[in-house]
């Protein structure tokens, strides 16, 4: 038995959520699953969705569902009760259970430091100086992080089985940076290059299988984060070491994938879209009409709202403001731009799915919502 | 006026025509490395470059030659990493060539630190560095205690993952003022606010100066958790702590 909700008055656009019969009355004709699927391919909308594509988690949530940190990363009913506050709270068109970053990392043996309740998880020690060391354990899939966040997945798409549900992968640069620590990673990019590629090579399969069983337990889609990102590498970095892997990823993922890298990304963009990733889920630091305008129709973007600033220090109405204008630019759905840090108000983020349904609403004039291309404004790249 | 065809090395002279854009930056260089000698020049293009075993090997040699560690510091260690520095703000270079030039730096300080510490020179202050609880990045801030230490500073590393108890622990241990505070993650930079909320719990908050910096954080940021300062980089956090040690001796 769920306790009893705390907090401020629950957003329309739970209630919308919450019944079938209501998207007759609201002229709402997709699920969330279904509106954030066509989305994610940049295809027709009955209204621009509203996701978590990243940890919506905060401390209001863990109280409401009785879940917590740190035993929600590694207990799959905790953390598909948890993930699952993003929809039923929130009034997202996605849930997102993988909350931290240590998923590969933990189960290829690095030492991982699971937080409290207040922090999250991370890499505490790294293990790997030689990749001709790597290996992938005999039970990697089994592992307890595994176990939890495959069992949650299973378990949210039994119970939601019309709302979105998001796998996350860490991808082989950034496993890298946990197994090999990112100093000596980063600096052998130019002392050793050829041995940052074969760190890729011998990790690339641990982070498929990652992804595939993902997919296989239910997951819609795939989040894989690669942080190729600006404060710390060059575009041509990216270009040199990730592209022609990212084209073999997204071709074998076997599902709809959503890349993510931090940060000021502008400046690479183009080779994200090039790499054949279905849609880019961006930081604050880009420019959304920039984006759109590098992207075109190759790739959807989703996310941009920042969190320090709008998410965790802002107001509700401060968030619907940033919500408002990241639509005006033409994104394919609004999300926070990463994992929200945890002290954040669920009320503030409730504006992102009632920004999402009221600029819908004002932007549907035969009922059925086409994504707008960025104004001519005149900004060029 | 000193020119550029004044500085002997060439490789100076070809970084600072590519690579400096700034005309206030331009003449500052070309005035310091005019003015330094052949080796101090040295020392810095293979700081600039990332060449650890040159620079390891010249400043043992610039030392044995009888050349005053300071000096060497200055003109060629701290010279060469100005330059890098302004490549890296420029988008020329990015962390990876930093890192290399600062173990390169690194090389030359183990040689350098100890006869500073026998100096009995008056360090600027004493500043006190971690990242904030639940962190555990730690690059951007060991390049910043770098450059304090170059800058002429004591810096008490508290490594990462430093809980507010600990900073204030550090400050009453050394009688600092000066504390910077990192973070990567935007689930971490609360923490900022949470560590300079406990200074004021314990009535310390008015006799010391916070530093923010981190690729997520912002200037807005740290004004909106309370600091009294934001970094964007490792050399700008040298700026701010030399106007913070002002401000509150």
């Amino acid at each position: 038995m769920r306790p009893v909700r705390k907090g401020p008055p629950i957003s329309p656009a739970k209630i919308k959520l919450q019944g079938e019969n209501f998207t007759r009355l609201t002229g709402e004709w997709m699920t969330p699953r279904r509106r954030f699927l066509s989305a994610l391919y940049g295809g027709r909308v009955d209204k621009v969705p509203a996701m978590t594509l990243s940890s919506v988690v905060t401390l209001e949530a863990m109280e409401i569902v009785d879940a917590w940190f740190p035993e929600a990363h590694l207990d799959a009913e905790k953390m598909a009760r948890l993930a699952a506050t993003a929809y039923e709270e929130l009034g997202l068109d996605t849930i997102m259970p993988v909350f931290h970053s240590q998923l590969e990392a933990d189960a290829l043996d690095a030492a991982t430091w699971w937080g409290t309740v207040d922090n999250w998880p991370a890499t505490s020690d790294h293990v790997l100086t030689d990749p001709e060391d790597f290996k992938i354990p005999s039970d990697y899939l089994k592992r307890q992080s595994f176990e939890a966040v495959l069992g949650a997945i299973r378990l949210l798409r039994k119970r939601y089985p019309d709302v979105g549900i998001v796998g996350k992968v860490y991808g082989p640069w950034s496993v890298g940076y946990h197994l090999v620590g990112i100093e000596n990673y980063l600096m052998d990019t130019i002392l050793d290059p050829d041995k940052i590629r074969r760190y890729l090579e011998v990790m690339l399969p641990a982070c498929m299988m990652s992804a595939h069983a993902q997919l296989e337990a239910g997951a819609d889609a795939i989040m894989w984060a690669d942080h190729a990102n600006r404060e710390l590498v060059s575009p041509e970095t990216y270009r040199d070491f990730l592209l022609e892997m990212h084209k073999e990823v997204t071709v074998e993922m076997g599902g709809p994938s959503i890349f993510h890298c931090c940060g000021e990304t502008t400046d690479r963009i183009d080779y994200f879209a090039e790499a054949g990733w279905d849609c880019f889920h961006f930081e604050s630091q880009v420019d959304p009409y920039v984006a759109k305008q590098i992207t075109g129709d190759r790739m959807s973007l989703m996310g941009n709202i920042n969190n320090p600033t709008t998410l965790f220090s802002g107001t509700y109405d401060d968030t619907y403001e940033a919500c408002m204008k990241v639509l005006e630019a033409g994104v394919n759905g609004v999300a926070p731009e990463g994992s929200v840090p945890l002290g954040t108000k669920m009320e503030v983020l409730r504006a992102l799915s009632d920004s999402a349904r009221d600029y819908s609403n004002a932007h549907r004039p035969d009922g059925r919502l086409v994504v707008h291309d960025p104004p001519a404004n005149g900004r060029v790249v | 006026m000193p020119e550029l065809s004044d500085i002997t090395n060439e490789y100076i002279r070809e970084e600072i025509e590519e690579f400096l854009e700034r005309p206030e930056e331009i003449e500052r260089n070309i005035a310091l490395f005019s003015r330094t000698s052949p080796l101090m020049q040295q020392i810095a293009a293979a700081l600039i470059a990332g060449d650890m075993v040159t620079v390891d090997q010249l400043t043992r040699q610039a030392l044995d030659d009888g050349v005053g560690a300071f000096e060497i510091m200055d003109d060629g260690l701290i010279a060469g990493m100005g330059i890098v520095g302004i490549k890296f703000r420029e988008g020329y270079v990015f962390v990876p060539e930093v890192l290399i030039s600062a173990r390169a730096m690194k090389a030359g300080m183990a040689h350098i630190e100890p006869i500073l510490a026998a100096s009995g020179v008056e360090p600027i202050g004493t500043v006190i560095m971690g990242t904030v609880q639940g962190d555990l990045h730690d690059i951007g801030k060991n390049l910043c205690i770098m450059l304090l230490r170059g800058g002429g500073f004591v810096v008490i590393d508290l490594g990462v993952n430093t809980k507010p108890d600990e900073f204030i622990a550090a400050v009453r241990e050394h009688n600092a003022y000066i504390i910077g505070m990192s973070a990567l993650l935007t689930t971490t930079m609360p923490n900022m606010a949470k560590t300079v909320e406990a200074f004021k719990d314990v009535g310390l908050r008015e006799s010391v100066r916070f530093m923010v910096g981190g690729a997520p954080v912002t200037p807005e940021f740290g004004q909106d958790v309370g600091a009294d300062g934001y970094g964007k980089d490792a050399l700008a956090c040298v700026e701010l702590a030399k106007k913070l040690a002002i401000e509150v001796r």
